[in-house]
């Protein structure tokens, strides 16, 4: 009897240690593999594999967190600003409070524990629902991570011994935070699966108040489980300074959705109750193959976040019409019972997505059988022709789109390959995996426009060291990590000419105002000090305020009505992003106020209308055509060793000659555009 | 005294606003000039017009993240149909059928699959999202006709056909979730799914069409939204999604479903959307307004849960 019975009991009750979803994960899984194994080059190797690892130790970090806390019904969306908050703490400790980085990695740790702990306040003490309590963290935490360092002190510099966590080798195999994170995991595995704790947090997913009457104290488990992953996002925030070599307010934005797709594709119920870890990190490869697959593949990056949702969507759509084994639950009938309408819907679902893998196949087909016969153009192609891989800072930002043009023009008059990719947002992580992606792909140079200097130098040098040409242009890494860089302007001279066109135009008195675009954004940040420091020069120019616009034309558009209302003193706006000037251009036309000038930093092309009608006076810029083409043609003259390295000038095809200095390539000086000549320019 | 304690949320969002009212009107009188408040208007009636579709989604039980991505795809769509010689109405029409079309999709995954709704919209915020920056390549539509920008009325009519036309959506609604059956639905479904099917409630259809509502409105602000410009950039809508959902709950409605009302969510949205600029009014640092903010839905969000706790007993 002894032996019957409680197996019985027990058994109704028994959560499958495979469930459905994660065959189904492990097959799409295995599908990616074989797929990428075809079309990507050189996938199928362990120093791919390794180097894969290494870019998911965060993101998996906050996936493993976040799997108890979804597994009890509940979620978290401040784990991102978390890793902002906490990598803020980090570098202030460490820099500003001089402790040295043991304790500073204490602090932070302790600031994700505050942080995690009012999360856990709230939602178990006051059991406010976990949506909404994050919803307000997911701001507050970033909020005041760019209040403390004003979204531009970038704490860099951190000693080697620190950098080696996030960049170095552990027996010049395995990447120093792989192990840091299987230990985590290990940890979290025995907390979830093998202890009461965890036991308690499935109890609570499935029936809250069922688990209070069975005697858990549901109150603190649930606390438990968002104290952790607070503590968890700030180990996550401490691997991602030593990884990128800084510590910025803007480390790990995005992250909590990207954590929270590989939680769910792992095949954790968002309703709570039922999941486990090894489907997390299943979920977790399967977007990071994914990604890693498409950029040695050379496929555009933007078609990750497309299969991302698809493969999403499926997964668990199939998991949702496969009988669950082992599961009994009260509320679900025995048999499922499928109506007519709902197979019609999960086939038009399925016949969608096949249709946008079929087209996919077409763009891809397309894509592999133009390069052969782009290969017979040029009769001089030798068997090998070299691959240029050419990164912009932001791949939908209208100033890299324009510089596209050029790379292309120089790469076809050439007869290189080129390779065009970059984040598809301001992402400081993201381009140094792509450039690792190439690194494995061997290409035979790369150039990148640098989002943060202290972070992509290592990765940089490595392309060196394996013999990889490597070119700055837009904004420069550490020299020794580059063999030249384009230089179209420097950030002085950018500031210099706009702070000596506003005090033209204002008659050097008077109030103006600065757009920025997001307040985080190096470059900007980097002409706006220069801007404050040109300003000795005018005593009576001030500047009123600077708001941000997040590159985004209808936000500066917004806030420079606020602007024109709030300080009517102001009679000048520089608007220092792309998109930002026709946005304060459209305020000031709409507000009729002819006493306002506004002056940027922009493209020709999207400001003609204001420059036209006489709202915007003046665009800085270069030609974006230019720089994109000697980007592309610099690279390729490294590659075939023709800049000696004691050069003073090159000749750049159509640019004629340009000049070289301490490896720098010159482009010229900015272009000043206005109504007289704006009509010229086509970019 | 009934009025306010059945409607405690609205009173104390009401109750924000006046305060902040009384703050601005001593220390920033400029902020009621005319023109800043119809700018404040004309810039917060895109989010308006969204929030109506997701206060129906939200009460439903459900939430819909894609709506910034769906935005950003409608503004575009709204120039490429102006562009290819079709007259103003019908690309209106257009754009607000292809907004539904992205939200049947969403209502029919959530609704007759059954896959969680923050699943779903989370796949098709990054999808969309990215399938529009692969389309366009970053490129804004340009050289729209001279007649796009304000519909084709004059700067100053404009606010006038605006305000109307979002007075009559509000009062639609609001009235519609209050008498009409289909109203009625979604309290029901989102208050008690399994009890609303047993009264004999379609709830598979009506999860169906509060998405599709959210769609067709988020299609419609997206036409609100362009005709202001003369230019249509191809990364509209960022972030959306959050002030829209921060609206809502600051307004009352509760995530768990089946509680909110469309008077608290407009007056949510008013009291985020003014309370940006009334920052800069009041000189303070941008670099501080995230924070506020934040504080603000947290403070909101504890009000209620204490008001709760308190008609309990």
């Amino acid at each position: 009897m002894r032996e019957v019975l409680p197996e019985a009991g027990i058994k109704q009750f028994r959560i499958p240690v495979v469930p459905a979803g994660v065959w189904i994960l492990l097959a799409a899984l295995l599908g990616q593999v074989a797929l990428f194994s075809v079309i990507a080059q050189n996938f199928l190797s362990a120093s791919n594999f390794v180097e894969v690892l290494r870019f998911s130790v965060e993101l998996g970090l906050l996936a493993v967190a976040l799997t108890p806390v979804i597994i009890t019904g509940g979620i978290d969306l401040s784990v991102g600003s978390m890793m902002g908050l906490a990598a803020v703490v980090f570098g202030a400790a460490w820099r500003d409070w001089n402790l040295p980085v043991p304790a500073a990695a204490c602090v932070a740790l302790l600031s994700g524990i505050a942080g995690g702990g009012l999360n856990a306040f709230l939602i178990s003490k006051l059991q406010l629902p976990p949506l909404i309590v994050t919803l307000g963290s997911f701001w507050m935490f970033r909020g005041i991570a760019e209040g403390i360092t004003h979204a531009a002190v970038n704490y860099t510099d951190f000693p080697k011994s620190f950098l080696a966590l996030g960049q170095g080798y552990l027996a010049n195999v395995i990447p120093a935070q792989v192990p840091v994170f299987f230990l985590i995991f290990a940890a979290y595995v025995v907390l979830l699966h093998r202890s009461t704790v965890g036991r308690s947090w499935y109890a609570i997913g499935s029936n809250a108040a069922g688990a209070r009457y069975a005697g858990i104290p549901v109150s603190r488990r649930l606390g438990l489980a968002y104290l952790l992953s607070g503590l968890t996002s700030s180990i996550a925030a401490i691997i991602y300074v030593a990884h990128l070599g800084q510590a910025r307010s803007d480390a790990g934005t995005g992250y909590e959705l990207d954590a929270i797709t590989a939680v769910v594709l792992g095949g954790t119920s968002i309703f709570g109750g039922r999941g486990n870890l090894w489907g997390t990190l299943l979920g977790l490869f399967a977007l990071s193959i994914l990604q890693n697959g498409l950029h040695l593949a050379a496929l555009p990056s933007e078609l990750s976040g497309v299969l991302t949702g698809i493969l999403l969507v499926s997964v668990i759509s199939l998991e949702q019409w496969l009988p669950r084994r082992g599961i009994h639950r009260l509320d679900q009938p025995e048999e499922v019972q499928v109506k007519n309408s709902q197979v019609a819907v999960l086939c038009a679902a399925v016949l969608v997505s096949a249709l946008i893998v079929a087209g996919t196949n077409v763009w891809l087909v397309r894509s592999v059988g133009r390069s052969p016969e782009e290969k017979t153009a040029p009769a001089t192609a030798t068997a090998h022709r070299p691959v240029i891989a050419v990164m912009p800072k932001a791949k939908g930002d209208p100033y890299f789109v324009s510089a596209r043009a050029g790379a292309e023009d120089a790469a076809r008059e050439l007869g290189v390959d080129l390779i065009w990719d970059g984040p598809t947002n301001l992402e400081a992580a993201k381009q140094n995996e792509l450039i690792e992606n190439w690194i494995t792909r061997r290409v035979d140079a790369i150039a990148v426009a640098v989002e943060n200097k202290a972070g992509i130098s290592t990765v940089l040098r490595k392309a060196r060291d394996r013999g990889i040409h490597v070119l700055t242009w837009d904004a420069d890494a550490e020299p020794d990590a580059r063999e030249f860089f384009a230089n179209q302007a420097t950030s002085e001279a950018i500031a210099n000419t706009l702070t000596d066109e506003a005090a033209r135009l204002l008659g050097g008195k008077g109030d103006f105002a600065i757009i920025t675009g997001a307040l985080t954004a190096a470059n900007q940040n980097e002409w706006i000090a220069f801007i404050k420091r040109r300003l000795d020069k005018y005593p009576n120019l001030k500047l009123a305020t600077i708001r941000p616009s997040d590159d985004d034309r209808d936000k500066a558009f917004a806030e420079t009505q606020t602007i024109l209302k709030a300080y009517p003193a102001v009679k000048l706006i520089m608007a220092i992003s792309a998109p930002a000037v026709p946005g304060s251009g459209e305020a000031v036309r709409q507000a009729g106020r002819k006493d306002v000038n506004v002056i940027g930093l922009s493209l020709p092309s999207i400001c003609k209308p204001y420059v036209h009608d006489g709202t915007v006076q003046t665009v800085v810029l270069w030609s974006t055509h230019d720089l994109g083409y000697l980007t592309v043609y610099g690279s390729a003259m490294l590659v075939e060793n023709k800049i000696p390295t004691a050069a003073k000038s090159i000749q750049a095809g159509r640019l004629g000659k340009l000049e070289v200095r301490d490896g720098e390539i010159i482009l010229g000086p900015p272009l000043i555009i206005n109504k007289a000549n704006i009509d010229q320019f086509d970019f | 005294m009934t009025y306010i304690r059945t409607h405690r949320e609205e009173v104390s969002i009401a109750a924000a606003l006046i305060v902040l009212a009384g703050v601005l009107a001593i220390a920033a009188p400029g902020y009621f000039a005319r023109e800043n408040l119809s700018d404040l208007l004309l810039g917060n009636v895109p989010v308006l017009v969204i929030a109506l579709g997701m206060t129906l989604v939200i009460i439903a039980g459900q939430i819909d993240i894609s709506v910034g991505s769906n935005f950003a795809i409608c503004s575009v769509a709204a120039g490429v149909l102006v562009k290819a010689g079709l007259p103003l109405p019908a690309a209106v029409l257009g754009t607000c059928v292809i907004g539904g079309g992205l939200g049947a999709i969403n209502g029919a995954l959530v609704g007759y699959l059954g896959i969680p709704s923050i699943v779903v919209t989370l796949a098709s915020m990054v999808a969309l999202r990215d399938a529009l920056r692969w389309q366009t390549q970053g490129a804004w539509v340009q050289d729209l006709p001279i007649n796009f920008q304000w519909f084709g009325f004059s700067q100053s009519s404009y606010p006038t056909v605006v305000i109307l036309t979002t007075t009559f959506l509000m009062v639609f609604f609001a009235w519609g979730m209050r008498k009409l059956a289909a109203g009625r639905a979604v309290y029901a479904t989102g208050s008690n799914p399994e009890g609303a099917r047993l009264a004999g409630i379609d709830t598979s259809l009506v999860v169906f069409c509060v998405f599709l509502v959210a769609g067709l409105l988020t299609g419609f602000a997206a036409v609100l939204n362009s005709v202001r410009f003369n230019q249509i950039p191809s990364n509209g809508g960022l972030g959306l999604e959050m002030k829209v959902i921060a609206g809502v709950v600051v307004g009352g409605a509760a995530i768990t479903g089946g509680v909110g009302t469309v008077a608290g969510s407009v007056l949510g949205v008013v009291l985020l959307g003014a309370i940006g600029p009334a920052l800069t009014f009041l000189g303070v640092s941008a670099y501080w307004e995230r924070a506020i903010q934040g504080g603000i839905i947290l403070a909101a969000v504890i009000n209620y849960a204490r008001s709760a706790a308190g008609s309990r007993h």
